[in-house]
């Protein structure tokens, strides 16, 4: 009973979140500078066509108006199609324009779910990766705090948060896959191309783990349960694996909830990097070409998932801790 | 297993000469000074001290659990014979089978995020390996239950959240207890508790030792709650034993310094006669036509807590209902109750912290709800508070002149040298010296603390002091001066207090009048002596039966002591709210609950047991009857 009426009032606020981030973005493409039709007919195109296709577009209507109306078809699942390209693959610019290949366009939710699988597999790596370096490292720092292993958790996080991403994947590309040749590092075909950059990205991640996990595991250890623990007779390793850990798990939970987005952020970069053919790809080509439906789609599937995340971290953190409630 | 044969002439346990410190960089520094006594099978003895005597590093030391910086210096701890001290971990783990201690803070003792049972049966199967889950958890039902858990086999289930104080000390008794052990060292078990449940506790623990022919080493600051459990005592002073004596003799006959003093420090209720009688109650108890100044007009307040398994249902807490008292001029009047009970509500809506849900605050006359602006600053310079919390209620970087300036600045003084001299005339008054002007609170005594507290609202000179729990983080000694200190004032500023407290030893000794209140109602409401001499609600009469005292008891908690706990404020029972808990309980009390009666001139007690010895107060407004005083007095 507790998990649904959680689940109810927790996806009725999130499509209220989502609904104002499709708001807020589309309100926002249209008035920053830049006329997404000037750039698919391209700069020699005469203003009395653009103004004629930008009208059939329904592009000179008010924005509540065109935002009703997308708002509408993405309610039956239908995200609009690419301003720029064609269903058939490859980017096109405005030149090729011409209204018979209008219908062949791409659909922008094709467009995001060929590219989703891509990113979620990278940032499933990524997550994997930095949590078992973290918890090596974090939990050993937080059990012995102000000795070596702290330290060497306080070193690391350190380096780690001050190494730029970009830089980063150049040197590892170079090092592993130009000099050593062990690992693929442009584009994608087959799963050790997803290696590299989920190194990257889990060294931008890592430090904030470290530290909330140093931080947590250290300030559970000096708890009176563990203190008590031991006069109970509970032997060392029982009380940090079955409880400290336990409750230190939490904060660390909702630490990646919120570090997801950034995340995101992240792999907009590295994907560029590494030309990666995931969401932060597209989104990047996306905003280049001033593909409007393109980047409303995917803010609107990012900021989903997003909400989807945190309802799914909020759910586990009450199964350990039940004394939280959302 | 290793359960031998001991002859029962052989201590359970033996301590000999045990020196305990601190080992810094500095050296080391002792605070257990060659302790020695010894401890029979089945036997209760209780060691008593001041805080700060060392009772809580020697019950550390005896169940071989000091932590750094603490070492010990020589001595022996002898288990059955052997001596515990030079064990290795993995051997003491084993001996803990054996060896079983309950500390003095239940709520921080078991991981919050599992179920309380399945950390007891954890505990169970790690220090007797090879016990089966299934009899492990079987045992430790049966253990809540015998500790008088409700619904125990559902309670197991629960998380120590949900467990109230009382209960969780129980189920950790249970938890040292479950492994039969032939000690059990109880480190003050009792002082986060209310006094009623405290008593509970303590009978259940003898009980569970007697069955399971366990020693008990009970560790206590209070003498009295120490003899309700012991038949020996050892009392500590500053790290020695300094005298040891059966518990009677040792109350009636004490023989060191540091003994009589403890005897002569604990609070008499009953016996003391004039000498203890408060000031207040000889001069005013006749003098009811003083003047109004406080008056509660059924005064509830409801909170609204978000129900956990449903999308938008609330829970309704209930913390206050329909109170209706005066307070008059002079008057110290005391509101007491266990934790719960809606003290704290009661004084956040006296000083107009939160305004009530339904019901009215007058003040001279004025409702303080309809107060706005300058009105409302004049009514806060009438009224002050002096909170319970000495260290968190004073801001750590402000000098002390400054923490005193800053009411009378939010009360538009400018000129500084007026406001100077009246901020050192009022440290003057509280025995604060010049010289903290400019010092800041950091090194200071609790009691210093408090003293500046008082003068933070007496700065205002208000009329009506609230006294929230302010002397509880005291210790006896402070408490005596602060109480004089209050007594002082009293008569120089014509002030009224109002006593919010949980300890009827101190309300006894300041308060002419008070109010008992449980599970937000007003139950009793009655001068001093009426109320500690002849109670007329079944809960006053199960306080006073639980208060620790040296002295012969009027009320005794076998006809008195209540089982159990208050319940939720969430779901009141219907008719008398007290009728789970009352001894006295009859079928009328199931359907109907009771208002105040009155029981003579100035005493109600809400009880169908009181027979109103003189015409009930008629009832003004809404048919709902209750003491109208102002009434009662001109009828």
């Amino acid at each position: 009973m507790f998990v649904l009426a959680f689940l109810a009032r927790r996806l009725v606020q999130g499509l209220v979140i989502v609904f104002l981030v499709s708001l807020l973005i589309f309100t926002l493409l249209r008035v920053v500078p830049g006329d997404p039709v000037r750039l698919m007919a391209g700069g020699m195109a005469p203003e009395a066509l653009i103004e004629q296709i930008a009208t059939s577009m329904g592009l000179r209507d008010p924005i509540l108006v065109q935002f009703g109306r997308y708002m509408g078809n993405v309610v039956q699942g239908d995200l609009g199609q690419s301003f720029v390209r064609p269903a058939n693959g490859a980017a096109t610019g405005g030149s090729s324009f011409n209204d018979a290949t209008r219908g062949e366009r791409a659909k922008v939710a094709d467009l995001i779910f060929e590219t989703l699988p891509m990113t979620l597999q990278l940032a499933a790596v990524t997550l994997v990766i930095a949590l078992v370096f973290s918890t090596i490292i974090g939990v050993a720092g937080g059990l012995a705090p102000g000795r070596w292993p702290d330290k060497v958790a306080f070193y690391v996080s350190s380096i780690f948060i001050s190494l730029p991403n970009f830089w980063l994947g150049i040197v590892l590309a170079l090092l592993f896959s130009v000099h050593l040749g062990w690992l693929p590092a442009i584009g994608y075909n087959g799963f050790a191309y997803t290696i590299l950059p989920a190194i990257v990205l889990a060294v931008e991640l890592s430090p904030v783990l470290i530290r909330t996990l140093v931080s947590s595991v250290s300030s559970q250890m000096g708890q009176s349960y563990v203190s008590v623990g031991k006069v109970r007779g509970l032997g060392h390793a029982r009380i940090v694996a079955n409880h400290a850990l336990r409750n230190a798990s939490v904060p660390l939970l909702n630490l990646l909830g919120v570090q997801f987005s950034s995340l995101l952020g992240g792999v907009i970069i590295v994907e560029f990097i590494f030309d990666y053919p995931g969401l932060g790809l597209l989104t990047i080509n996306a905003v280049l070409q001033r593909d409007f439906p393109l980047i409303q789609g995917i803010a609107i599937v990012t900021s989903a998932i997003f909400v989807v995340i945190n309802i799914v971290v909020d759910l586990v953190a009450t199964t350990i801790d039940p004394r939280l409630e959302y | 297993m290793t359960a031998a044969v001991i002859s029962p002439t052989l201590p359970v346990l033996d301590v000999r000469g045990l020196t305990v410190g601190v080992r810094q960089q500095a050296g080391f520094r002792p605070i257990l000074h060659d302790i020695s006594f010894t401890l029979m099978p089945r036997e209760i003895v209780g060691i008593v001290g001041a805080s700060g005597a060392g009772k809580t590093v020697l019950s550390k030391a005896v169940v071989n659990w000091l932590e750094a910086p603490l070492a010990i210096d020589g001595g022996e701890v002898r288990f059955e014979g052997a001596d515990i001290l030079g064990l290795a971990a993995g051997d003491m783990r084993r001996l803990r089978r054996r060896v079983a201690y309950v500390g003095a803070n239940p709520m921080g003792a078991l991981d919050p995020t599992l179920p309380v049972g399945r950390q007891i049966v954890e505990k169970l199967m790690a220090v007797v390996p090879g016990s089966s889950r299934r009899e492990s958890e079987r045992r430790a039902i049966e253990l809540l239950e015998a500790v008088r858990i409700p619904s125990a086999k559902s309670r197991f289930h629960d998380y120590p959240s949900q467990f109230s104080g009382g209960m969780m000390q129980r189920a950790l008794i249970v938890d040292a207890l479950i492994t039969n052990p032939a000690l059990l060292v109880a480190d003050n078990v009792t002082q986060p508790l209310d006094v009623t449940v405290g008593a509970q506790v303590i009978r259940l623990m003898k009980e569970l030792a007697r069955d399971f022919d366990t020693a008990v080493l009970f560790v206590s600051s209070s003498l009295p709650v120490a003899r309700e459990a012991a038949s020996r005592i050892l009392v500590m002073g500053e790290g020695r034993i300094v005298e040891e004596q059966a518990t009677e003799a040792l109350i009636a006959n004490p023989r060191h310094a540091y003994t009589v003093n403890l005897v002569e420090q604990t609070p008499k209720i009953w016996s003391g006669g004039a000498a203890t009688q408060p000031q207040a109650t000889q001069s005013l108890e006749t003098g009811s036509d003083r003047e109004v100044v406080i008056s509660l007009r059924d005064v509830s307040q409801i909170y609204r807590v978000k129900k956990r398994d449903s999308f938008a249902g609330v829970n309704e807490v209930r913390a206050v209902r329909d109170v209706t008292f005066d307070i008059r001029r002079g008057d110290s009047f005391g509101i007491v109750g266990e934790s719960g009970c809606g003290k704290s509500t009661l004084m956040r809506l006296l000083s107009r912290l939160e305004l009530p849900e339904s019901g009215e605050l007058l003040c001279h006359g004025g409702d303080i709800g309809k107060l706005r602006g300058k009105g409302l600053l004049d009514f806060r310079k009438r009224l002050q508070l002096v909170l319970q919390d000495p260290f968190g209620s004073l801001p750590p970087r402000t000098a002390v002149g400054r923490m005193l300036e800053e009411p009378l600045r939010a009360h538009g003084w400018r000129d500084r040298k007026v406001i100077r001299e009246r901020v050192l005339k009022v440290m003057g008054d509280v025995g604060l010296a010049p010289e903290l002007y400019e010092e800041l609170p950091l090194g200071l005594s609790a009691g210093q603390r408090q003293r500046i507290n008082v003068a933070r609202a007496l700065v205002l000179d208000p009329e009506i002091l609230i006294m929230d729990e302010t002397l509880s983080a005291l210790d006896q000694t402070e408490q005596f001066k602060l109480l004089d200190l209050f007594q002082k004032l009293q008569r120089e500023y014509d002030l009224t207090y109002i006593f919010i407290s949980h300890d009827l030893a101190m309300v006894r000794k300041v308060c002419n009048r008070v109010a008992v209140m449980y599970l937000g109602a007003v139950v009793e409401l009655a001068e001093n002596e009426r109320l500690f001499f002849d109670p007329g609600h079944p809960y006053t009469k199960a306080l006073l039966s639980a208060m620790p005292v040296l002295e012969t008891r009027r009320y005794q908690p076998e006809d008195c002591l209540l089982d159990g706990e208050p319940p939720s404020p969430i779901d009141l029972p219907t008719g008398c709210c007290f009728k789970t808990r009352c001894p006295l309980a009859f079928d009328k009390c199931d359907t109907i609950s009771p208002s105040l009666m009155a029981r003579g001139n100035r005493n109600f007690a809400a009880c169908h047991l009181v027979t109103s010895q003189a015409a009930p107060p008629n009832s003004q407004s809404g048919g709902q009857p209750g003491p109208r005083e102002t009434e009662y007095q001109s009828a």
